[in-house]
């Protein structure tokens, strides 16, 4: 009975396509397209997407940041522990209040310096740097609009061979934000979501960090135990500070067998180098 | 989120005998030694406090501080902002300055820049402090020898001696490493100069890079001086309980981040807190200083923006500048060129010229855990065991004297965004990193830098050059209206010729620590040198006609105002400065109130 009321309610809903409201700055829309966008960055594969990981939540939380004035904006989390190393509690999640600078550094960043008053000190000579927020929003339409009307319901496939073609003739560089793009905010921030803390919204179960190998924070435990009774230093066996990494280490405890890099790891290390002598040359 | 009432310590004190402008190693330390000997000081802080209920006398409160890289890292936690406060750079005096991100920006807050430091407390060399006359004494005692800078090439730079010398300084050694709480193994670098007092902890756990390159360079000669003779990196960061503090866990977020347990001796929790604790100290801080008022020679008031945005100003009867050496000299020409009566205020910026020597090596690095570098080598300083005398060496059939640096044996400290997914995203040029997809987190799995790269970092000595200068800028300006710091920098033959002579021992360095030699590479030069390592501006000297303030801190030209920073540094060695920076402050601090050097037990 109840249900049935429901569904009636819902039919009173006009069926016009209207910007569906959530939480947040970015609609329901936009982040589909957003978490589509997160996944052609770090793709699922035996191991969870970023999308999977967070990266959509952690960009609008980052976005909407000064949404709420009940509470210090997410943007750098507190401290000193987490509870995740015998810490007592979790103090990440107290966010740190911001001085006045950084209220203002943060504000022009997301709704850009001409909408921040003070913030606009150099504008003059270099003109306004655009927020985050408008760089998001029309981002993610010109994306749909590269993908013939939306992204979200292409094949996988056909996402990647749009988000491919990203390039500049759909993204103009920014000169205000060292010639980045909406591309390059979006591959960053997606990294960051994958990486950072969990308490800034990414980084689900601290998955990021297993897929890398990472401990993340340690304190307070930390590697290096201090015992009272020998007046000297303990090292963690599975984690220790002065030797290699017990699972590279041969059954002799002395011989390493490193594991194996990737191709692309490989790859990456060698255009180093050549790109260094190049430099250099 | 804004509060003008931004206050630590005695908010009952209203007449201030002196106003100290920054509160990191130098402010804090003058603030120690001034309210140690009865004066009330009032300090302004333009950075915020990540020291909440740090005057607090029962104990000292958790900061704000945390492992978290985007906090730090990405995020810029108590960096000066490039929108708000930029500063614009140029190597070519002819050319307009364009605006540099980074020109040697410094960490601004209460307790200063050093507290995301990994504390690294080298001392300088014995001859570091008569350099000038060393070296003309060991050219004329050396037919063939040329060294840049001096002899027939003296204009070309402008070294000069200390107007002290490391004797006189020693005791204030002393005074720092026991303030800070020095770890270090005794006698271990044979470079050192003479020490009166012991290390007051040995070295923590040394970390695996740092061990795996120490060894290394074990192995490597520099003809005519032998084998290599790496040591442990004295530190401020304590091993054991003391003075209050834990010792370290080796949390392994250290360079470039604040210590989350109060085991690294930063400014705030040593001297800092000593003088707030004394009852004769107010701390304002977001307080930023945009003027000092003045009839010329004699300091009436300074001018500050607070953490409202309201403007306010400070008396005292006298005034000390700790800034660090490039905003301290921009104050002086922001205030009408005050204190300028040698015409060398903001000249003779030094910073250290870093050779970068990495390599890739198959293992796992693991420098997430530990204190970021552990180990390093003296040996590329260029002076004789004991430090007291410059090292002639034959290089080719010819006599040659080279200054370098210390060095430090290091790794990423695994920092998964900043070091590794930043570097294949952005900082590659197209077609040479990995933007996305699954090659991208193939090679993030790999950690493919900030797992496997090591790093042996040469810091050499800069020669000091009148042309090398802040000044201020004419097109941009700061949030507070004021024109921002202008940096006109260009190396000298003198760093350059001992980067090119000790590059091919720091590459065999790094080969004999397992690199392949196809995987060893040296970082090309990339005007500004990127240090934290910020010196020069407002020298310190005998004479007024070159030098800027007296040998005891006073400006010659300001009869109530005094330099106590990295500003007053009339060379800038090869070391890691802070523990110098800090020697001399409390050398200047000391000297204004006639106290003696005071080395007292801080064990717990």
């Amino acid at each position: 009975m109840k249900a049935l009321s429901v569904l009636a309610a819902l039919a009173m809903i006009p069926l016009t396509p209207v910007r569906r409201r959530r939480r947040g700055y970015l609609t329901v829309h936009e982040m589909a397209t957003l978490a589509a966008l997160c996944d052609c960055v770090i793709p699922p594969d035996h191991d969870p997407g970023a999308s999977e990981l967070g990266a959509p939540r952690y960009i609008d939380r980052l976005l909407s940041a000064f949404d709420r004035s009940d509470r210090p904006p997410r943007i750098f989390a507190g401290g000193p522990f987490s509870h995740r190393h015998d810490g007592v509690r979790n103090a990440f999640k107290d966010f740190v209040p911001l001085t006045r600078l950084e209220e203002l550094r943060w504000r022009a960043e997301l709704f850009g310096s001409a909408a921040v008053a003070g913030a606009d000190v150099n504008d003059a000579a270099l003109g306004p740097l655009r927020g985050l927020r408008d760089i998001y929003r029309e981002g993610l339409a010109k994306v749909d609009e590269a993908a013939g009307g939306s992204f979200v319901r292409l094949s996988s496939t056909e996402r990647e061979r749009v988000f491919a073609e990203l390039g500049p003739k759909t993204f103009t560089p920014d000169p205000r934000r060292g010639g980045l793009t909406f591309v390059d905010h979006l591959v960053q921030h997606t990294v960051e979501a994958c990486l950072a803390l969990p308490e800034y919204g990414g980084n689900r179960a601290r998955i990021g960090w297993r897929i890398v190998g990472l401990e993340g924070d340690s304190a307070p435990r930390g590697y290096s135990i201090f015992s009272r009774a020998r007046n000297d230093y303990v090292e963690r066996v599975r984690h220790p500070v002065s030797t290699p990494s017990p699972d590279e280490l041969a059954a002799d405890g002395m011989t390493l067998v490193p594991r194996p890099l990737s191709p692309e790891g490989e790859r990456v290390q060698s255009s180093i180098v050549r790109l260094v002598r190049l430099v250099a040359s | 989120m804004t509060r003008s009432d931004d206050v630590l310590g005695n908010r009952g004190l209203t007449h201030f005998d002196f106003c100290i402008i920054g509160s990191g190693a130098g402010g804090g330390s003058v603030a120690h030694v001034l309210t140690a000997a009865g004066k009330n000081v009032l300090v302004l802080e333009a950075g915020g406090n990540p020291f909440p209920g740090l005057d607090d006398p029962r104990s000292l409160p958790p900061p704000l501080h945390s492992n978290d890289e985007l906090k730090y890292a990405v995020r810029r936690y108590l960096y000066p902002d490039p929108l708000l406060e930029p500063r614009t750079f140029r190597a070519d005096p002819a050319r307009p300055a364009q605006l540099n991100e980074d020109v040697n920006v410094l960490p601004k807050a209460v307790g200063g820049a050093f507290q995301l430091a990994d504390a690294k407390i080298p001392r300088f060399n014995a001859v570091d402090f008569r350099l000038r006359s060393a070296m003309e004494a060991t050219l004329a005692a050396t037919p063939g020898l040329a060294v840049p800078g001096f002899g027939a090439d003296t204009a070309s730079a402008n070294f000069a001696d200390w107007p002290f010398g490391y004797e006189d300084l020693e005791p204030f050694y002393v005074e720092a490493e026991e303030l800070f709480g020095a770890q270090g193994l005794d006698g271990d670098n044979v470079f050192e100069s003479r020490r009166s007092r012991p290390y007051p902890m040995p070295p923590g756990v040394g970390m695996y890079v740092s061990r795996l390159l120490a060894d290394a360079a074990r192995e490597v000669t520099l003809p005519g001086a032998g084998a290599l003779r790496p040591h442990t990196y004295p530190a401020a960061v304590n091993s054991r309980f003391r003075d209050g503090r834990p010792p370290c866990i080796d949390c392994g977020h250290c360079c470039g981040y604040g210590c989350t347990t109060h085991a690294k001796g930063s400014p705030a929790v040593t001297t800092l807190r000593r003088a707030l604790l004394s009852g004769r100290c107010q701390l304002r801080y977001n307080a930023a200083v945009v003027r000092l008022v003045h009839d010329g020679g004699h300091v009436r008031e300074v001018e500050y923006v607070d953490g409202a945005g309201v403007r306010g100003r400070a008396t005292a009867d006298a005034f000390v500048l700790a800034a660090s050496a490039i905003e301290s000299a921009r104050l002086c020409l922001l205030s009408g060129a005050l204190g300028n009566s040698s015409g060398q205020a903001g000249q003779n910026l030094m910073f250290h010229l870093r050779t970068i020597v990495n390599g890739f090596v198959p293992q796992r690095l693991h420098g997430q855990r530990g204190r970021a570098v552990t180990h390093g080598l003296s040996d590329f300083r260029g002076v004789l065991p004991g430090g007291a005398a410059i090292r002639v060496l034959q290089h080719e059939r010819r006599p040659m004297v080279a200054m370098g640096g210390i060095c430090e044996f290091g790794a990423s400290e695994g920092k998964p965004i900043a070091d590794d997914a930043m570097v294949l995203t952005r900082e590659l040029p197209e077609g040479f990193g990995v933007r996305s997809g699954l090659a991208l987190k193939n090679a993030l799995r790999d950690q493919t830098l900030g797992q496997h790269l090591l790093a042996v970092v040469m810091h050499a000595e800069d020669a000091p050059q009148r042309t090398n200068a802040v000044d201020l800028d004419p097109r941009y300006r700061d949030i507070h209206g004021s024109p921002v710091a202008r940096i006109t920098y260009r190396s000298h033959p003198y760093e350059l010729s001992a980067r090119r002579f000790y590059r091919p021992y720091l590459e065999e360095i790094v080969r004999a620590a397992g690199v392949p030699p196809e995987k060893v590479f040296v970082a090309p030069l990339m005007p500004p040198p990127r240090t934290h390592h910020v010196l020069g501006t407002l020298r310190m000297g005998s004479d007024p006609a070159t030098s800027v303030v007296d040998p005891r801190g006073r400006f010659w030209d300001v009869d109530n105002l005094y330099a106590a920073d990295g500003s007053v540094f009339p060379t800038s060695s090869g070391y890691n400065p802070t523990l110098t920076i800090i020697a001399v402050a409390l050398r200047i601090g000391h000297g204004i109130v006639g106290t003696p050097v005071s080395v007292r037990d801080g064990a717990a």
